[in-house]
């Protein structure tokens, strides 16, 4: 899909060095636009939506944030823990929002798997249905994690 | 064939619209020398107009400010504008409270200089300094935290307060192609003016600590600036509490030394918040300090100690500990570095005891 120069200008804003060391894209050859159109496809297959999904990862963030870093069981079944560091970063989207240098780490211990996402990609996939480009340090692969955040059974 | 000769069509037109807005903007943003106001007149500089506030008076060796380096996400760099700036930037705003925007705060990375401008800065300002320096050692004190030492080369002494901060410029490496500057509070007492030492934690992606943690080598020269900052040790207090996690410990740290080294004669007590014991460091020095000084006490807390960590000290989060500890008849100030949940929760606790942002202060960079 061809990207608007506005698409251009965040692709740009996505590459390693501008905001972080390792950028939004990873190894992904596609632009964002396809990649944001892909996951869109898959979200809407399993039935739910961008806000869903993020507001399932904000939910074990909220719960852990008052640990002040240590391990909590939530619903019998996630372990989760927060690390955060001084300084803000901002959505690569230039829509002005700034989040908090904040890593969730939550574990399914009935899948035995683990998902790390940081509170800018629960805003990105919120508002933006942006879940990094595959390779990324901070890729959320959609299957995955409706499944580890327990919302979709494991096949 | 039509759909072929409609595309060429367009990309010719886009190509020539191109080429014109950039001749354009080669000339219509010519906007000659411009002055800059500083203070009502105290200093004027004049630069060529189109480059920011911020670069423009960095280039003049006044630096103001800046965390992020310049990319409006960390706000630090406000100076007021009395004249001259425009209107205020939705790239500003986020950073901007309404009083702020009221009495012509402006963000300095965004304003681009394109007339003759007027600002008010703070004094301290003037005192900042760009210094090249030389890494003399890197030390690991955790798993994810270093300690380095710079010396100065060129000015070779640096004036701070303790529990200031400078910043430090990176070189590109593998992808990164541009230089970015992020701040680190200085661990030394201001007292060794020859050289700085800073403790750096990994932040996973961060450009700054991947460079310092992964490239930086002892024997690189680097560029830092500073003295920045007015989270510093303010000595009319009764006496002190000090509350640390992680990296936070480095402004701590100096204003304990500086504090001790000046003799004055005031209790501190220091809560250092920890996970385990892997994440406790300088732990010896500090017990040392305690055991040989009446007046220093160290609180080091772990929150999920190791089975194999044999420990018998405070166990808990920092929050509970420090509750336990702070009574509400203390008439202290307290001085607070960590993570920003950290610093939220300890920050409630304290208001809870009596303590008011009078007597809190924190770098919440």
């Amino acid at each position: 899909m061809k990207q608007t120069p506005e698409f251009m200008k965040i692709q740009e804003n996505m590459q390693p060095g501008i905001l972080t060391a390792h950028g939004f894209i990873g190894d992904d050859t596609r632009n964002i636009k396809d990649i944001i159109e892909e996951d869109n496809k898959n979200i809407l297959s399993l039935d739910l939506s961008h806000s869903d999904i993020a507001d399932r990862m904000q939910y074990f963030t909220d719960l852990a944030v008052n640990e002040l870093g240590n391990r909590i069981l939530i619903d019998n079944d996630f372990i989760v823990s927060i690390d955060d560091h001084r300084g803000t970063m901002p959505c690569p989207f230039r829509d002005n929002y700034k989040a908090v240098k904040r890593n969730t780490k939550l574990e399914n211990t009935k899948l035995g798997k683990t998902v790390y996402w940081s509170d800018l990609n629960i805003h990105m996939i919120r508002d933006h249905g942006f879940y990094e480009g595959k390779g990324s340090f901070f890729r959320i692969d959609t299957k995955d994690i409706t499944e580890i955040l327990g919302m979709i059974t494991a096949k | 064939m039509d759909i072929l000769l409609t595309v060429l069509s367009i990309s010719s037109i886009s190509t020539v619209l191109a080429i014109i807005i950039v001749i354009a903007e080669k000339y219509l943003n010519d906007y000659g020398d411009c002055e800059i106001d500083i203070n009502n007149g105290s200093k004027k500089v004049t630069v060529q107009g189109g480059d920011t506030l911020l670069s423009s008076l960095g280039e003049n060796k006044i630096f103001i400010p800046s965390a992020c380096g310049g990319k409006a996400t960390c706000g630090s760099c406000k100076v007021k504008v009395i004249e001259g700036a425009g209107d205020v930037l939705p790239t500003e705003e986020p950073y901007l409270s309404e009083n702020e925007i009221n009495e012509n705060i402006r963000l300095s990375c965004q304003i681009k200089i394109k007339r003759d401008i007027k600002i008010v800065i703070p004094e301290d300002f003037f005192n900042i300094k760009e210094y090249k320096a030389r890494v003399e050692s890197i030390i690991d004190k955790t798993y994810d935290i270093k300690e380095f030492r710079l010396g100065l080369i060129e000015p070779s002494e640096i004036d701070f307060r303790a529990g200031q901060y400078i910043q430090i410029k990176t070189k590109p490496y593998e992808k990164i192609k541009e230089t970015v500057s992020r701040a680190y509070s200085v661990s030394s007492v201001p007292s060794e003016k020859t050289g700085i030492e800073i403790i750096v934690r990994l932040v996973p992606g961060g450009i700054c600590t991947t460079f310092m943690h992964e490239y930086l080598r002892v024997g690189d020269e680097v560029i830092l600036s500073g003295p920045y900052g007015d989270f510093y040790l303010r000595e009319d207090a009764d006496d002190y509490i000090f509350i640390a996690g992680g990296s936070g410990l480095a402004p701590i740290k100096s204003m304990i030394f500086d504090i001790l080294e000046k003799r004055i004669d005031k209790n501190m007590i220091f809560f250092f918040g920890a996970g385990s014991k892997k994440d406790l460091y300088y732990y010896e020095m500090f017990k040392e300090l305690d055991n040989k000084h009446e007046n220093f006490n160290y609180v080091p807390a772990l929150s999920r100690p190791d089975v194999d960590d044999k420990w018998d000290g405070e166990i808990g989060l920092i929050t509970d500990i420090v509750s336990r500890y702070v009574d509400d008849e203390m008439k202290n100030h307290a001085y607070l570095c960590g993570s920003p949940g950290m610093l939220d929760a300890c920050i409630n606790i304290l208001k809870s005891k009596g303590f008011t942002d009078q007597t809190i202060f924190y770098d919440k960079f």
